[in-house]
């Protein structure tokens, strides 16, 4: 990897250890997702399914969180603060910005996904749950998921300001949310136009629901290795359409 | 400029005013009259796509809550919307096994609806066919609470028949046709019982059914046929075997352990040496 | 080979949804030669920043080219030998001025190791030793203008573009810098810089370009556009009264009771000064008055010829400090 791109990614993974609203989140993740022992007592039955439900949901949620704050503000900082002129005065086309900066977010998210995991399989395995590979696999398609947000995040930061760029990412990570029950409205329109329309919309828009599967883990329900393999390219082919599109906006914008 | 410490005092009073009004308002309003807050909890199928991914998660909370809400004995009318709120758990997860069976219970133990239970029981029973405790819970209340034991048969027949369904539920079902008069298949089926037994505690509670309907079967025909002596020859017989010797039956029937049964010729009754009350109606 | 060349260079903004467009830049035309000290003039709003923001690739020009060294200056090869300094400043303010500095050295493609060493000499070089392990955020306006200096130097450029390198330094931090660029010229680099102070500007640079509303309207030498212009002469006389030196042919102002006459060239020096002690005054001093670069910079602002002053001097012969004395109209 070129010095370059990997000096931009470093250096925004550094910005990011170095803010304490990172750390807030990631102890408050944390902390969520070891509140759910409280939540497991109130139940009656399987208290293992709500301790993990519980966790699980905090553990998402705040990486969710994480992702749409540090992408936001990432592009948009380094333009309202002219931070950016250092780097692309140097010999660093906007490409290998935009790359390494996605890059460094990744690796920020690996960091706050992955401390919050490896403290809640240790609390699982405390409480008695033992190892469950399920969740292990489940983690795995968070990240590809976070990756996904991540790239939308980024996109918008590289043209427009934070408070839009965070409206636009959660709706689009709300629609991805329940993109599983698109087809079912799409059924019931008639004009084909819109039909048309409406089914390009279908994979355009982020499918996000294929890699929720703490549901079914939890409840014990084995994914099928095909469709994890799916799971993982769409995401890696999504996130490469979104930096693609990123650095073809960014290479048009101006440094006034 | 005002003082800032009549600010204070003017911050601290018009709170106080305020928290007054909100008390008079309160008093001359009722914000849910009759009407539960529930009756427009989303169904299930809403709630899916609502919790936004965390499907799981807002089963669960729902359920606690349940749980939290019907164990508060104070609140009046809680049942209302019973079935309502436990279709919507059942429907956002429909793998999830505890609310159908906690479901089930609260609706016969606290609301005594065993009808609803049963509906709940059967929704969980499609949903996850596997599953024998939907089957095992449903036939129990039949039996125990609406003493439908034909029907209660039919629900341990089906659990018997899932994967992983224990052994005593067999039996369950050989109990229940006993308990519903039939007496012939139940011996069958308990022999069989008796047979397959693996272990001793089986084969002995096998055994005490078998002892049973046996002596529940002949006892009733020697009592007839004592009868039948006493009024040809005006008295009880001195023992069974006079009455075997006098022709009214071919032979006196032993117990299922091979021994006679107990004869008071005084009283004339036979009765069986031991007795164990499987009929508690 | 010039080092830096700009030919017919435009550029617009169109405000926001606004159909108007906002002429910039409307033709610059300049040129920088290799090893010399070139100095970028102009008032706020004139386009300085904005035609350096487009050498560096950071705007796109609408019109004309920009070369370095021959080949396009807006690449990420040409910027390979071009150490930027931009106005104001901002640098990533959790880091701390090493750290800076070796990742500024990574965007070259140099490794770490590779540089290890330089870093050190750059922050001895621009005063900044002792703190290079302080956070940025904790930087004064002053340091954080020479560590953008140190940045700038990191990858051992043949040209340095600096805007606005001057503002915010105090006297020591002006006088730092400017030995600072003198010996760059002397290791065989470019300089090409805008500034606003032109005191600096005139005691440094060897090229002068004044760009207003978005032309440059005068680029030289330095020594030639002052020498272009009329040099004029003062002497300084007191202990005399104002009429008798109304028969001079000067323009002459009194000041702390003493006359101060302009001459407008060298032969009336001596016919005035015999007048003066004619008439019992006294010579205080003779002074040969160049013009400054101000002059000239007025001069295009106002867009017209330029007129001497009536007074330069304070009356002590010491520094020229000129005394805006009204339009020259």
């Amino acid at each position: 990897m070129k010095p370059s791109i990997k000096g931009i990614a470093i250096n925004t993974f550094r910005e990011s250890a170095r803010n304490k609203m990172f750390y807030l989140l990631v102890f408050f993740g944390i902390l969520f997702a070891l509140s759910s022992k409280l939540v497991s007592f109130l139940t009656l039955g399987d208290a293992m399914k709500v301790l993990k439900d519980t966790g699980l949901a905090a553990i998402n949620f705040f990486c969710v969180l994480i992702a749409i704050f540090t992408g936001i503000n990432l592009v948009y900082k380094e333009i309202e603060k002219r931070t950016a002129f250092n780097i692309l005065s140097k010999p660093v086309s906007r490409d290998e910005f935009i790359i390494g900066k996605f890059l460094g977010l990744a690796l920020t998210m690996l960091t706050a996904l992955g401390a919050m995991a490896v403290i809640f399989f240790a609390f699982i395995a405390l409480s008695g749950g033992g190892f469950d590979p399920g969740i292990a696999l489940y983690f795995l398609m968070l990240f590809l998921e976070l990756l996904v947000i991540v790239a939308i995040s980024l996109l918008f930061s590289s043209f427009t300001t934070p408070i839009l760029s965070f409206i636009f990412t959660v709706s689009l990570y709300l629609i991805g949310q329940i993109m599983w029950t698109y087809n079912e409205f799409r059924s019931y329109i008639t004009v084909p136009l819109w039909r048309k329309l409406t089914q390009a919309l279908y994979y355009l828009l982020p499918n996000l629901s294929k890699f929720n599967i703490k549901n079914d883990v939890v409840m014990g329900v084995a994914a099928h290795p095909w469709t994890i393999l799916f799971s993982v390219l769409y995401a890696l082919a999504y996130v490469l359409a979104l930096l693609a599109l990123t650095i073809l906006i960014f290479r048009r914008r101006e440094f006034q | 400029m005002i003082r800032g410490r009549w600010l204070a005092l003017a911050a601290i009073g018009s709170l106080l005013l305020a928290s007054g009004m909100q008390g008079r308002y309160d008093s001359t309003v009722n914000y849910f009259g009759d009407r539960n807050a529930f009756v427009s909890l989303p169904s299930g199928r809403t709630l899916q796509v609502l919790s936004f991914g965390y499907r799981n998660l807002a089963a669960d909370l729902l359920f606690i809550w349940s749980i939290q809400f019907y164990s508060t004995y104070n609140i009046t009318n809680r049942f209302d919307f019973l079935e309502r709120i436990y279709d919507a758990v059942t429907d956002i997860t429909p793998r999830y096994r505890e609310p159908y069976l906690i479901g089930a219970l609260i609706m016969v133990l606290e609301a005594k609806d065993v009808p609803m239970a049963l509906r709940l029981l059967e929704k969980g029973s499609r949903a996850i066919p596997d599953e024998w405790l939907f089957d095992n819970d449903a036939g129990y209340y039949c039996y125990k609470y609406l003493k439908d034991y034909k029907r209660a048969e039919r629900y341990y027949n089906l659990a018997a028949a899932k994967p992983g369904a224990p052994n005593f539920l067999k039996r369950m079902k050989a109990h229940l046709v006993y308990m519903s008069d039939d007496p012939q298949t139940a011996y069958r089926m308990w022999l069989d019982l008796y047979r397959s037994a693996r272990s001793v505690l089986e084969k002995d509670s096998a055994r005490n059914h078998l002892y049973q309907i046996r002596a529940e079967n002949d006892l009733p025909q020697l009592q007839a046929k004592i009868a039948e002596f006493r009024q040809r020859f005006k008295r009880y017989p001195a023992s069974l075997a006079e009455l075997a010797g006098s022709g009214f039956v071919r032979a006196v029937p032993p117990d299922f352990y091979g021994k006679e049964y107990l004869y008071d010729p005084l009283l004339g009754t036979v009765s069986a040496a031991r007795t164990f009350r499987w009929k508690q109606r | 080979m010039k080092a830096l060349e700009i030919k017919g260079l435009k550029k617009s903004f169109r405000s926001n949804f606004l159909i108007r467009k906002y002429d910039i830049l409307k033709g610059i035309d300049l040129d920088v030669e290799q090893g010399e000290i070139y100095g970028f003039l102009g008032p706020n709003g004139a386009g300085k920043t904005t035609t350096i923001k487009c050498v560096m690739g950071l705007l796109a020009v609408n019109a004309g080219e920009i070369l370095f060294d021959g080949q396009p200056a807006a690449t990420p090869a040409a910027r390979r030998r071009i150490g930027f300094l931009p106005e104001n400043p901002y640098f990533y303010d959790y880091l701390s001025a090493r750290e800076f500095l070796f990742f500024s050295a990574s965007l070259f493609n140099i490794s770490a190791a590779a540089v290890k060493d330089k870093v050190e000499i750059l922050i001895h070089r621009v005063g900044l030793s002792g703190h290079e392990d302080l956070k940025l955020r904790k930087f004064s306006k002053g340091m954080i203008q020479r560590l953008g200096l140190a940045q700038a130097l990191i990858n051992d450029p043949d040209l340095l573009i600096l805007d606005e390198p001057f503002s915010g330094l105090d006297p020591i931090g002006r006088k730092d810098l400017r030995t600072l660029i003198l010996s760059l010229r002397e290791q065989g680099k470019t300089i090409f810089f805008s500034s606003h102070i032109l005191q600096d500007m005139e005691l440094m640079v060897d090229r002068v370009g004044i760009i207003l509303d978005g032309a440059i309207r005068r680029q030289g030498k330095l020594s030639e556009l002052i020498s272009r212009s009329t040099q004029y002469y003062e002497v300084v006389c007191d202990h005399i009264a104002e009429k008798q030196l109304a028969h001079i042919q000067a323009n002459f102002a009194c000041r702390d009771g003493q006359f101060i006459l302009t001459l407008a060239s060298d032969a009336d020096i001596n016919q005035a000064v015999e007048s003066i002690i004619h008439n019992n005054g006294r010579i205080v001093a003779v002074n040969p008055v160049k013009m400054t670069l101000e002059d000239i910079f007025f001069s295009e602002m106002t867009g017209g010829v330029f007129q001497a002053p009536t007074s330069r001097s304070n009356g002590t012969g010491g520094p020229h400090r000129p005394a805006k004395t009204g339009d020259s109209r």
